[in-house]
Order: structure tokens, then sequence, then C-alpha cells
């Protein structure tokens, strides 16, 4: 099916959902792509996969992130669209967190469906 | 839903464990469902005090994914309330256990955060607790920080001790502020017994400029709390005495925070 004979079989509603959920992954990728610059990376390996998320490191961390690994914490496991819920802030302010500390190694990104879940290694 | 409080302080000897298990008993004197947990692990006082000598499972064992909450809790409602008011979980008082807790490495703090997390609903939701307390370790020491983001208020017990003040300070902000939590003062061992009743706007307020935290409660340093030598629950055993008068109005303004 090309893209304009996706575009006529859906509903208007439909094709905009579509774009929002692309954009949102693209702006992951992005987010994705500034945390390693600073990181001054040039790959994902060198940075630590793992690192425990203890209250000393809950301390250290700045501010806005220690918000959302807190309702993390709390949550076991959830959605941006969840954390955001608890710390009243943006979704996409929530999903820029949570993609910082996955490169930061303390949560693991898992997807289901169209659904992306972040939680904490045991 | 209940709640969970931590007393905490920056120093040791402020009154922690005596103002959270007399609160605990008076909370379960009320009606309300309690439990109390013994997580200064460093310095077990619970087993002690409450004469616990055998357990078949510690709150160590809890934290350490052993057992499950259920296995450690003690009722001990028909000591001091009616049935099913007041239970106690000790921490492991053994030279062992001691020495284990304090050589666990982060992986296993954080393992030991959510297991506290998951106490909200284990206690609060599904056994319908109206109160936990958490008896914590001083300072700035893992499982006090564990239990402090675990709590929903915490009771900061200090005394008019200069370094006890500028601690206290210091952890108010740097501690229960990063943590976004409610935290009330109670000033313990005050010297100046009429100033407590006769000025306690002016006692408020001094509190409030000093650590820009709210005043709780002021207890006067009561010489018969000494010689009671931890041998009884002082709230249970004189009912009349005015330390218990006070336990009854802090659990008061704790039922309308």
């Amino acid at each position: 099916m090309s893209s304009s004979e996706f575009l006529e079989s859906k509903k208007p509603l439909q094709v905009l959902e579509k774009i929002k959920e692309s954009l949102e992954r693209l702006n992951e990728k992005m987010e994705i792509i500034i945390e390693l610059q600073k990181h001054g990376q040039r790959d994902a390996q060198a940075i630590p996969s793992e690192a425990p998320l203890d209250v000393m490191t809950l301390l250290s961390m700045p501010d806005h992130l220690r918000k959302t690994a807190m309702a993390v914490c709390r949550m076991g496991r959830a959605t941006a669209e969840e954390v955001a819920q608890q710390t009243k802030r943006a979704r996409a302010v929530e999903s820029a967190y949570l993609n910082q500390l996955v490169i930061m190694g303390y949560l693991k990104k898992e997807r289901k469906g169209r659904k992306a879940y972040f939680y904490i290694e045991k | 839903m209940g709640k969970i409080v931590a007393v905490h302080s920056y120093k040791g000897g402020t009154g922690k464990t005596l103002i959270s298990l007399n609160l605990a008993v008076t909370l379960a004197k009320m009606g309300k469902k309690v439990c109390l947990m013994d997580l200064d692990f460093r310095a077990p006082s619970l087993s002690i005090l409450l004469k616990i000598e055998k357990a078949q499972y510690w709150l160590n064992d809890y934290l350490n994914g052993s057992c499950e909450i259920d296995k450690v809790m003690i009722d001990l409602s028909l000591r001091i309330a009616e049935k099913d008011r007041f239970y106690v979980c000790p921490a492991n008082p053994s030279i062992e256990a001691i020495r284990d807790i304090t050589a666990r490495d982060r992986k296993w703090e954080m393992r030991a955060l959510g297991r506290l997390l998951f106490l909200r609903n284990a206690l609060l939701k599904d056994r319908a607790f109206d109160y936990v307390v958490f008896d914590t370790s001083p300072g700035l020491q893992y499982s006090a920080i564990n239990a402090i983001v675990a709590a929903d208020i915490v009771l900061v017990a200090t005394t008019l001790d200069s370094s006890d003040v500028e601690g206290t300070r210091m952890i108010l902000h740097g501690l229960y502020d990063l943590f976004e939590k409610k935290a009330e003062i109670v000033l313990n061992k005050v010297t100046f017994l009429d100033s407590v009743r006769v000025g306690r706007e002016k006692l408020q307020k001094m509190v409030k400029d000093v650590y820009s935290a709210p005043l709780l409660e002021a207890i006067p340093c009561f010489c018969e709390i000494s010689k009671a030598e931890g041998k009884n629950i002082f709230v249970h055993e004189k009912p009349d005495h005015p330390f218990t008068k006070i336990m009854y109005e802090m659990a008061t303004k704790i039922e309308k925070l």
C-alpha cells in the first residue's frame, strides 16, 4: 500500500495519531543523540549499561531528574504518561528525562506495542 | 489510605525510639491499626524494649528478600490495646546481623528501598493499616534515607544542643526538601518547662525562624522517663503523666496532617 492509499483508507484522527507517534519516537531518538553528545561518547557502549539507583545516587542527581527517578521508584514500572501524571509535568518532558536516565544506566526501557515502559532492574 | 511516618534525627540520643514507640502505642490506643518497624539496624532496640527474645524472621530478612512482611510482624495488640491494633517488626539485634547489614552494597540498598516502598501496598492498602511508624537510625545512613523516601511524613526529633540544631537545619534542606518530604519538628528534652506551655506561640515562631519547618510538638525534659530505664511502654504504664498527654496531642495532630 502506497502512502497516499494509506492516508485515504484511514480516518484523519488515526493519521494524526500515527504522525504524533512517529514524532514522539523521533524526539526520543534525538534526545538520545543529544545525551550521547553530552557524554562525549561516540557510541552507547562506553556508558555504563547498569548503575544502581540507590538513595545516595538519587540525592546527588539534579532536581529535575530526581523527581522523575523517584516516580519510577514508587511505581516500579511506568510509561512517560504515568510518570507525567505523578510529577504534573508534560509527557514530552518526562520522556526526555526518562531516556536520559536510561542512557545514564539507572533505568531500563522496554517497548510493548506502542508503549514504552521504564523500570529499575533489580 | 493510611500513612507512613518516619521518626528521624540528625544526632543519636534525641529520643527517636521513645517517640516512635510511644506514638505508635498511643495511635493504637486511639483505635488505629498500627505497625511499628525498627529500621535502626546498626543499633536495634525494639526487640530489647519490648522483650522479644526470639523471632523466626526479622525485618532484616524481609529487606533481604528471604520472607514476606507477614512473617516478621509480631502481634502485640493484647499487651496494650484491643485485638488487631498493634504490630511490631523488630530488627535482628545479634552482632552477626549488625555486621552483615553494615557491609551491604549499593545494589542491596536499592533493592531494600524497593521492598520498603512496596509496604505501602502490602500494609496500607491490602491489610488496611492506618499507620506504619518507622524508627530510624540517625544521620545520613542508608537505612534512614530509605525510610525517609518511603515515608509520607517525617518527624524530626531534635534537642536544643547547638550541634544538633545546626545538623538538623542541614538535613531539613539537604535531605527532606530534596525528596519533597513533609517534615515536622519534635523538640525534645526542652528544659524551660513553663515556656513550653505558656509561650507556645513564641516557641512555634522560634522553630519556624530557625528551621523553616513547623513545630509539631515540644516535649519537656522528664526525669520520670529516664528513671523508667526503658523497662516499660511509658504511655501505657503512666496514662495520667504529662508526657502521655503530649503523645495524645501529637497523635491527634498527625491525624490532621
